[in-house]
């Protein structure tokens, strides 16, 4: 019974997946299924060909891409790719295998793509574009543009890469990425590091009087150590975050609040 | 003329947030990123610069927040929109329109996010239905109808605070300015000060522990550079008021600079890392492939033996 297909995936088709994946891709992302009517949307003209329209294997096949499905929007064409190759080859047996490649690979996938694609990228970038927005300069933000569609590039080509290399490509990935992304975080945690003596314009105004002797506070930290303050006070919240029921939104909250008060108190001022 | 935005004003910024969040989810271009909000904002509105500082420092609070899993993250692109507009229709300080109005509409929005997720499950339900009817065009639609929550979700929040929050925003800024000096004052040293949360969020994805003294190498380089160019800064400007002759630019300490002395680090880290690994794969290739050899030799041997 076992109907093997006689499509052969162009570039077209290629072409077709990733302008579905970059200009649709996670438009019906929902509670219930996430990604997963969105990889029926980017694979269905494929299917339909490989299995004919109307014929209980599309509808079987329509079933099995429309299942829960989740993983970094940067990578997932990856997962694409190995699935064309392997039901274009096998076919309707090919489904269960299939399936559980996608619930194999869409983890480990959304590990490496989330921490290089949605982390560390978007800080670099953001830092570097941020930094000189709030000197008023746009150029930074251009960096940004041309970085990101590079990015889109990139992405346009893993799938036919994907397509010829099958599952090999992702044991080959993780080496190299491994060692790429250690090197990354380096770099991340050093401008951070140079982030906080630059970009938090913080200081204390507090002016003491003892006597006649006038001793202006800060005056008397930036002996010490100067961008001290700003030091110290990121070393404080990411003590704070790290505290039990903490989230990001929050800590700002408590960061405003904080800030008013000391601000009020005379502690704190903008630098 | 404070207080007024216009309503081509308000559906420019509208369009806007709808596009940004398809970009967002789609093809990720960094126009949905709150420094580009800043800046489009800040263009509409007839003030870039203003734009760029609000958009900046919104883009250092929310550094190192992402979405994984679809978890919904703080909007600080629909925060910066407002925020931006708002400071400068009502002529707003910039630090303060960041505390006061980027942040708390940023994590307001996270609801309108949830809800327009949550709407798509209607649509997802419809194509459930729709692969047994074999209606292949009506799948493709009701997939594509996703994009209207999504829009909505940040356009008409976005809508109806730029139309009708303006009155609001500037009777604030005046009781602001005049009854409430602390805590406007407060409001710009927090404004000031939530680039540090972003640092620290985005310190606590890093693996901050193993590359501590990067961390402390960064933050003193710079701290010392940039003191020492501001100082050198402050000199200049004086001694070009006092004497004529007197001339020179300086310039604030290159961040590429300070940025590129990491780099070094980073390649040199990189290099370490592929060797280990090549070292590695290399030993445990060896090991493995040592018995086979034997045996082929042994093999070899014994037809060389045969013949």
């Amino acid at each position: 019974m076992a109907m093997k297909t006689n499509y052969k995936i162009t570039k077209k088709d290629f072409n077709q997946i990733n302008r579905r994946n970059l200009f649709f891709n996670q438009l019906g992302w929902n509670y219930e299924k996430m990604q997963g009517s969105g990889y029926l949307f980017i694979m269905l003209p494929q299917l339909r060909k490989l299995y004919g329209d109307h014929t209980p294997e599309l509808k079987k096949a329509m079933k099995t891409h429309n299942q829960f499905f989740n993983t970094n929007p940067s990578v997932n064409t990856i997962i694409q790719g190995i699935d064309l190759a392997i039901e274009s080859k096998e076919g309707i047996e090919s489904l269960e295998t299939v399936s559980g490649l996608k619930t194999g690979l869409m983890g480990p996938l959304a590990a490496i793509g989330d921490s290089i694609f949605a982390s560390l990228l978007p800080a670099i970038l953001g830092a570097i574009a941020a930094n000189m927005a709030v000197q008023g300069n746009p150029f930074g933000l251009l960096i940004w543009l041309v970085a990101n569609f590079i990015i889109m590039y990139i992405r346009w080509i893993q799938l036919p890469l994907a397509y010829r290399e099958g599952t090999t490509l992702v044991t080959k990935m993780q080496g190299r990425l491994n060692a790429l992304t250690d090197a990354a975080t380096l770099l991340g945690v050093y401008v951070v590091g140079a982030l906080v003596a630059t970009l938090i314009s913080i200081q204390v105004p507090f002016v003491a009087h003892i006597g006649k002797v006038t001793v202006t506070l800060q005056n008397e930290i930036d002996m010490i150590l100067p961008k001290l303050v700003p030091g110290l006070l990121v070393g404080l919240i990411y003590w704070l975050l790290g505290r039990k029921k903490m989230t990001s939104t929050k800590a700002i909250f408590i960061v405003i609040i904080v800030a008013i008060v000391c601000s009020a108190l005379g502690i704190l001022g903008k630098g | 003329m404070h207080g007024d935005i216009m309503i081509w004003q308000v559906l420019l910024l509208t369009l806007y947030s709808m596009y940004q969040i398809w970009d967002d989810l789609t093809i990720v271009s960094s126009l949905s990123q709150p420094v580009w909000a800043g800046l489009i904002a800040g263009a509409i509105m007839g003030d870039v610069t203003k734009g760029l500082i609000i958009g900046g420092s919104l883009q250092l609070t929310v550094l190192g927040v992402g979405t994984f899993g679809g978890s919904s993250k703080i909007d600080a692109n629909s925060g910066t929109i407002l925020a931006t507009a708002f400071s400068i229709s009502a002529g707003m300080n910039a630090s303060t329109a960041v505390a006061a109005i980027g942040v708390p509409v940023a994590s307001l929005m996270i609801e309108t996010d949830i809800l327009g997720r949550f709407t798509n499950t209607f649509f997802q339900h419809r194509i459930d239905r729709l692969i047994d009817e074999e209606n292949y065009s009506a799948i493709e639609r009701n997939y594509l109808y996703g994009v209207f929550p999504w829009m909505l979700s940040r356009g008409i929040p976005v809508f109806l605070a730029l139309q009708f929050g303006g009155n609001f925003v500037s009777v604030a800024v005046k009781v602001l300015d005049t009854h409430l000096q602390w805590l406007s004052n407060g409001l710009a040293a927090a404004g000031a000060l939530l680039p540090a949360v972003g640092f620290a969020i985005l310190l606590r994805y890093l693996p901050v522990k193993k590359h501590i003294a990067y961390l402390i190498l960064g933050f003193t380089l710079t701290a010392l550079f940039s003191t020492l160019y501001t100082n050198v800064q402050t000199l200049g400007t004086t001694m070009a008021a006092v004497s004529k002759g007197f001339a020179g630019s300086f310039n604030s300490v290159s961040m590429v600079a300070i940025a590129l002395i990491g780099l070094a680090f980073a390649i040199n880290e990189y290099k370490k890392n592929v060797e280990k690994q090549q070292f590695t794969e290399l030993a445990s290739a060896y090991k493995n492939s040592t018995p086979e050899n034997i045996e082929k030799n042994e093999e070899g041997e014994i037809y060389g033996d045969e013949d």
